[in-house]
């Protein structure tokens, strides 16, 4: 029995092996707009790579790498317009980047300075980082439905990873998105593993295939496929503005770190596979079709390593001099206004703060 | 430049160590940031980790296969001069100690920092709990000065009801309030303020409550003429050049008299089954301050002269009203003189501070008619009350030995060899 | 003054509020062409059409993520869950997100969001109709709780929960729905955070909320009889807690009682007597006493009578502590 969408053959622009691919005109995209997507995917490595080593390095408490799902992140988030919103979940720095948040406040999130991170989600149209897998789902469904009765002719996508198509929210969310024709794009990045369980331990159907249940559009793409993730979001995105018709899209990629910062996957998976995967690497793939299709030459990917590499520095310079908040804020925004009973929760704390009895004992932290 | 030790990081989410399975650089070793050190083993992952610097690898904390704890040094860094700028002001070693931020255990918080202020005392008797009684009750009793642990509780299971502590406020205390008749519930006494016992009321609070529970204790008085007294002090302070109040002559003389009484300096200690008898007199000074009753300790006044004694006096009162008093000061007497007069009392009947087994208190000194050779004259004279430890002394006694001191206080030779 | 059930006062509450507030909707199972299994939501539908009255899939955790994404979206949902043991889906976007997202963003972003819920026993319903979740909600920072225990205060407090910048969470209690009281037409917003003496008395302080406070008034009536003079304090939210209204009374009476339908380990009333033990400890005559469900799960109806908090229990109760 074969389940449908189980098998289709995911959306493909840029080539494999030796197939030369698209001529650039084919892309639809100009050449500076595919030399950005380029520089971004350098950009969200770097930064990416840089976020691992400080972790290791004690300045972040966790870090979720992305490495290997660069095209899959980029690619959809460069099809956004600057009024849609974006509900991410927590392995999303490649859509902040492109948002233009402040990677540094997006990490104050695994520095532990403050939940979500400490950029301004509104300027930027960029919910904070979700931890709870899917339940992010259903506040971009209700926010699209919300910009529907607005008459707004603008899109919500959210972010969320193979294992969140298990959870009920996944599923309410696209009950929700069907029903009410919200206009959403619902972004899966099959990575292949949620921590330690692998897709077909995830789902026995196929991902993009769950969209008909629902009755709007599946899209299944290569998700290492920068120019396919793009042209996939960009058609889901105009749907959802234009029709009120939400796409569940599929992106095929790899999840080549770990999980997190503490996770060992050598323990679950095997390095054939993690090197199969390696060679399919998104930045590469894309960089020999830049080359080889002439939109980009060596002058130009040694500028943007430089530019990456000096992204990276000024990343840790920041991340590395961001300090917690002091402890009042705790109590700032648990409501409007704060009652009683949590002022003089807030009155103890500050003064305990103030005499330096919180935080630190013998043999502690100052210690 | 500067040596920089990379302190392990809590690599995974609440780990407290790992073993370095194999060091990817040597002692002497040039390093870029970033460039792998070490492999390290936490109890979860197998971890490559990053160093933060870019020097040269001046020491190893660790041989292959040991342990190293999060926050100790894994190795040492001497930041190369020659290596691009690293642009890390603000990295300047981790912000925080090695452990990382929000996760691991750090030991922050669990312990506890050194108390400072009084010691807690618990509220229990050495002998048994707490008794039961509502709170209100112990409020009660509180304001009335009734120790519950008296009471015998005649409510449900023992519980000391109102009657029953203002039946023992009534019983011990002639001058106590009336207790409210009214028993209903919220038909009590209407409340201008309940004021917390804290700081040094609460240290007054127990010590008495203890003397008055534990000593069986009885005052005796004698009228003192000081007519004597009155003229040595004029005399020995216009010597000195300073004023001369009775209290140092009378607390020299008291500490002459401890040498023919031994057991006014004394204390009972029931827990041993003795009496102990000091052979130093040290006399606690009953002195009024801002922050309440302190008690500053003239020590060895039995080696001093009157005017040591004076000096000694004035110098702990007037440490003990600004504040500045040494706990010194305030610890070790055997035996303690209060100066009611000096509030213009006629005569106290004071509560021994435990465990002395004997306190003086020395009245006003004024013109009083006293009967002299038979004739009403008027003289400048002092009632001093006694208090004693009965388990120590008895009133025969103690009255022999407040006989002894006024005799000397009244005599002008006894006075006069008195070391000055 | 219009006598009007509680249903009928959270009905007028909702319609003043939509009329008085273009982004204010409606959403939930069942709220819509029939105007909500307790007819909460009567005659919405036709008045404000279906963009503002929306029948909703049924499933409690997809209308809990949805309403708070479109109060993230400017709007002011006020969300149905159709019974109290039905909200438990629901509990993951209620903690985790309506709760937290003002935390989260430092103020940037809001949910003001209002969730009904249908509460309480004793309307022989079958299994999972009867719960007291108030504890759940209270426990979490983040949310307010409100229960209302009269027509006039569903009606001030409705209004007044529709209009609050933070998440309440709003228990109805569903066997005072037919109850009739006095409620002014055009009464606004009864402020949140604040108990009420629904009846004076100086011995004994009962504290309860929501259909609670009938059986508290029944057991102070048979007090008076005794000659024991019992107040009876309507807490009306949990979340803020009305600590001075709290403390007051019992300092007053020196003796008090909690009661809820809720069980009892855990449940809010401890809380009460914590803060009672915390503001009042030097004028409580007795211990506190809780009279609430017992330790089992909500009962098959045919025992619900020997299982809530009934009149005799509470005058039981009072009378044993007044008597310490």
């Amino acid at each position: 029995m074969t389940v449908d969408g189980s098998t289709q053959e995911p959306l493909r622009i840029l080539p494999v092996g030796d197939d030369p691919g698209p001529t650039p005109a084919e892309t639809g995209l100009e050449g500076e707009r595919l030399r950005e997507l380029y520089r971004l995917m350098a950009f969200v490595r770097a930064a990416d790579a840089e976020a691992t080593a400080l972790q290791r390095q004690g300045e972040l408490a966790v870090y979720p790498p992305l490495l290997g799902q660069e095209a899959a992140q980029v690619g959809s988030a460069f099809a956004l317009d600057p009024d849609d919103w974006v509900f991410p979940g927590f392995r999303d720095m490649g859509p902040a980047l492109v948002r233009g948040i402040d990677l540094a406040e997006y990490l104050d999130f695994d520095r532990t300075i403050w939940h979500g991170g400490s950029y301004d989600p509104v300027a930027h149209r960029f919910a904070p980082q979700c931890v709870p897998v899917a339940s992010q789902i259903l506040h971009a469904v209700g926010y699209a439905i919300g910009t529907k009765l607005d008459r707004r002719p603008s899109a919500v996508l959210t972010y969320f990873g193979d294992g969140a198509t298990s959870e009920g929210a996944f599923h309410e969310g696209c009950n929700f998105a069907g029903v009410f024709g919200a206009p959403v794009v619902l972004f899966c990045q099959n990575n292949q593993w949620a921590i330690s369980v692998p897709l077909d331990h995830q789902t026995h159907g196929a991902i993009a295939g769950k969209a008909a249940a629902y009755g709007f559009p599946g899209v299944r793409v290569d998700g290492n496929d920068v120019l396919a993730v793009h042209r996939a979001t960009a058609e889901a995105l105009a749907r959802a503005r234009h029709e009120g018709v939400p796409t569940l899209i599929e992106a095929v990629t790899y999840r080549l770190g770990p999980h997190s910062t503490a996770d060992d996957p050598t323990r679950y998976r095997s390095a054939e596979e993690v090197a199969r995967w390696e060679a399919r690497d998104p930045i590469r793939r894309y960089r020999r079709w830049l080359g080889a299709a002439g939109v980009a030459g060596e002058a130009f990917f040694d500028a943007v390593e430089e530019a990456a590499r000096a992204l990276a520095e000024d990343l840790r310079g920041k991340v590395t001099a961001s300090r917690p908040h002091p402890v009042e804020d705790l109590f700032a925004w648990v409501y409007a206004e704060i009652p009683e009973s949590l002022a003089r929760q807030r009155d103890e704390a500050v003064r305990l703060a103030a005499e330096g009895a919180a935080g630190a004992g013998e043999g502690g932290r100052r210690g | 430049m500067a040596v920089r030790d990379f302190l392990l990081p809590d690599l995974g989410e609440g780990l407290e160590d790992a073993e370095v399975a194999r060091w990817l650089v040597a002692e002497g070793d040039r390093v870029e940031r970033n460039q792998p050190l070490a492999e390290l083993n936490t109890a979860k992952a197998l971890v490559e980790v990053p160093s933060p610097y870019a020097g040269v690898v001046v020491r190893r904390h660790a041989a292959e296969g040991e342990l190293v704890k999060v926050g100790a040094p894994l190795v040492s860094i001497e930041e190369g001069a020659e290596g691009k700028a690293s642009g890390d002001g603000a990295s300047a070693g981790p912000a925080r100690p090695a452990v990382l931020i929000g996760s691991g255990p750090t030991g922050a918080g669990e312990t506890v920092r050194p108390r400072v202020g009084a010691e807690v005392r618990p509220h229990g008797g050495p002998d048994r709990g707490p008794v039961p009684a509502s709170p209100p009750i112990r409020r009660l009793a509180k304001e009335l000065g009734v120790d519950l642990r008296a009471v015998t509780g005649t409510g449900p299971g023992g519980r000391v009801t109102r009657e029953d502590v203002t039946g023992a406020a009534a019983g011990t205390r002639a001058a106590a309030p009336a207790a409210p008749a009214a028993t209903g519930a919220g038909a009590g006494p209407r409340v201008a303020r309940a004021m917390p016992v804290r700081g040094t009321r609460r240290i007054i609070a127990e010590r008495l409550t203890r003397s008055v529970r534990e000593i069986p204790q009885a005052t005796t008085f004698l009228t003192l003429d000081a007519t004597i007294l009155e003229a040595y002090r004029r005399e020995v302070g216009a010597e000195a050049g300073r004023p001369l109040g009775p209290l140092p002559v009378l607390v020299r003389a008291l500490a002459g008299i401890c040498g023919t009484f031994p057991e006014l300096n004394a204390s009972f200690e029931a827990g041993r089954g003795e009496i102990v008898l000091y052979a130093d007199v040290n006399v606690g000074i009953a002195t009024d301050t801002d922050r309440g009753l302190v008690i500053p300790v003239v020590r060895g006044a039995g080696d001093r002269g009157v005017l040591d004694v004076a000096a000694e006096i004035a110098r702990l009162a007037e440490a003990a009203r600004d504040g500045t008093i040494a706990p010194a000061d305030l610890a070790g007497a055997t035996i303690t003189v209060t100066n009611v007069g000096s509030f213009g009392a006629e005569f106290g009947t004071p509560v021994i501070d435990p465990p002395q087994a004997a306190i003086l208190a020395l009245g006003a000194v004024a013109p009083r008619p006293l009967v002299v050779d038979g004739a009403v004259v008027a003289r400048p004279a002092a009632t001093l009350g006694l208090t004693f430890d009965h388990r120590v002394l008895d009133g025969a006694e103690a009255g022999r030995a407040l006989a002894a001191l006024v005799e000397i206080l009244q005599d002008p030779f006894k006075l006069g060899a008195l070391p000055r | 003054m219009a006598e009007l059930t509680m249903a009928g006062a959270l009905n007028a509450a909702l319609r003043d509020a939509m009329r008085g507030d273009a982004r204010t909707i409606v959403l939930g199972e069942d709220v819509g062409r029939l105007g909500g299994v307790f007819r909460v939501t009567d005659g919405l539908l036709s008045e404000f059409g279906g963009e503002r009255v929306i029948d909703t899939p049924l499933a409690e955790g997809g209308i809990a993520g949805v309403s708070i994404g479109l109060a993230l979206a400017g709007w002011h949902p006020v969300a149905e869950m159709q019974f109290d043991a039905f909200s438990y889906p629901a509990l993951d976007q209620l903690i985790s997100h309506a709760a937290h997202y003002r935390f989260r963003t430092r103020g940037r972003m809001t949910v003001p969001l209002v969730v009904r819920i249908p509460y309480g026993g004793a309307i022989h319903a079958a299994e999972s109709h009867s719960d007291s979740p108030e504890a759940y909600y209270a426990h979490t920072a983040g949310l307010k709780v409100v229960v209302p225990s009269s027509p006039a205060d569903a009606y001030g407090l409705l209004r007044a929960a529709v209009a609050d910048p933070d998440p309440v969470i709003f228990l109805e209690p569903k066997s005072r729905y037919w109850t009739r009281g006095e409620v002014e037409p055009g009464a606004g917003a009864e402020p949140i955070g604040r108990a009420t003496i629904v009846r004076p008395g100086q011995d004994c302080t009962v504290v309860a909320y929501g259909a609670m406070i009938a059986r508290a008034l029944g057991a102070a009536e048979a007090a008076a009889k005794e000659g024991i003079s019992v107040e009876v304090l309507d807490l009306r939210s949990l979340v803020p807690l009305d600590l001075e209204a709290l403390a007051a009374s019992v300092r007053r009476t020196g003796h008090a009682v909690v009661v809820h339908e809720a069980q009892m380990t855990g449940g809010f009333g401890a809380e009460i007597v914590a803060r009672l033990v915390e503001d009042a400890f030097d004028y409580l005559e007795a211990p506190v006493a809780r009279v609430t469900g017992y330790d089992t799960p909500y009962p098959p109806s045919s025992l619900e009578d020997h299982w809530l908090p009934s009149a005799d229990r509470i005058l039981a109760a009072v009378e044993r502590v007044v008597a310490y």
